[in-house]
């Protein structure tokens, strides 16, 4: 693997959170609960059970990650992906060959639930992983390593747990609005 | 292009006040341009307020925090008006409340000390910040007949009429927060006021 420049990685980052920020504020928050709910039309999940699944994540992830930052490194200009944390990432990233996973328990959405809580909450998440994205700058991506959830005993470096995440969430979200097309 | 940032600084200058030449050249040479991401702390509680803010882009708040995670949203600032912690900025003593972007934002911003002397040297200036001031002053009390007042929609309503947009454009706590309620009677409220 290639060593990164931190700044870059962590711009484009950013610039994916906010776009996943603006697509929840522009529109899914002001859906009514019934769009939110609506099963996709091939019988897979609702936008609120997408949403309901990325928060599922964030509820594991976020607080490692808090407690990742509390250790103080030096800044580090660059990061290096893991072999490991890099074929995550690779499976993860949507793309023309998109294979399909099953979720994991824990993170298999009901089909009922207070859709626009729901929204809310993975509103509240995103801006908390722009506020730690905003933290790794002055802290080593490198040294900080996180358990990943299916696996604890597993972990990724921290830089490699931000890529997994955003490019998870980057999966669902583009699963979502497939639903807002067929109305 | 970037479409000039002085242009509307002026406009709104001067609908408090009119400058000569020399005023506004003055006036003008104390603003640089910045920007700042979502959620970005620009004036933090406890810290006096260094800088008057001109919004070009983007949506802002100033609210109260407290240990008690009790927390008011006081204003919303927008393109193109005046931001910042007026009080703590005026009356240079450290703030009791913060300012915060909530979606990516550019300003212009002047230093409080460049202000002050501005305000010193020249009676127009003075006059236009006490004008501005004012203007935000009978914008609060308004705001506080609404809150011991008015209905919880009528607060909604009332937001909407002034800012027709803001629903598609920052998180809907933000907004229950400002009318004062809570976020699940926030959505309900929406649902019924659309109806």
């Amino acid at each position: 693997m290639t060593n990164q420049p931190v700044a870059q990685l962590l711009q484009t980052l950013e610039d994916q959170v906010e776009a996943h920020i603006t697509d929840a504020v522009k529109i899914f928050q002001n859906l009514s609960a019934e769009q939110l709910l609506k099963p996709a039309t091939d019988g897979g999940w609702s936008i609120a059970q997408c949403l309901w699944h990325l928060n599922s994540y964030g509820d594991y992830y976020l607080p490692k990650i808090k407690s990742g930052l509390d250790e103080t490194h030096p800044a580090n200009a660059n990061f290096k992906s893991t072999w490991l944390g890099n074929y995550f990432i690779s499976i993860m990233r949507p793309g023309e060959k998109m294979k399909k996973y099953k979720a994991f328990k824990n993170h298999i959405p009901p089909v009922q639930m207070d859709a626009h809580t729901v929204v809310a909450e993975f509103i509240q998440q995103q801006e908390q992983l722009l506020n730690y994205l905003k933290q790794a700058r002055q802290n080593d991506m490198n040294l900080i390593r996180i358990p990943i959830s299916i696996l604890s005993w597993m972990k990724l470096k921290l830089g490699d747990v931000f890529q997994f995440i955003i490019a998870h969430d980057e999966r669902h979200l583009l699963q979502a609005k497939r639903n807002l097309a067929t109305k | 292009m970037m479409p000039n940032p002085y242009v509307p600084l002026k406009q709104m200058a001067t609908t408090f006040q009119s400058l000569s030449e020399e005023e506004w050249n003055d006036f003008s040479s104390i603003w640089t341009e910045c920007s700042a991401r979502r959620k970005e702390q620009l004036t933090v509680a406890g810290e006096r307020e260094k800088y008057l803010y001109f919004v070009i882009e983007g949506i802002q708040r100033v609210y109260y925090f407290d240990d008690k995670d009790r927390e008011a949203t006081m204003v919303f600032t927008y393109a193109p008006s005046f931001g910042g912690v007026l009080d703590s900025l005026l009356m240079q003593q450290p703030s009791k409340y913060s300012y915060e972007t909530l979606t990516p934002s550019k300003f212009l911003r002047a230093s409080s000390q460049d202000l002050h002397a501005l305000m010193e040297r020249y009676v127009a200036i003075e006059k236009l910040v006490r004008k501005g001031v004012t203007t935000s002053l009978s914008g609060v009390m308004d705001r506080l007949v609404e809150l011991q007042c008015y209905s919880a929609e009528e607060r909604f309503r009332k937001l909407l009429q002034r800012s027709p947009h803001i629903l598609q454009l920052i998180p809907h706590k933000y907004l229950a927060n400002y009318i004062g309620i809570d976020a699940t009677n926030f959505s309900k409220l929406i649902n019924s006021v659309r109806i």
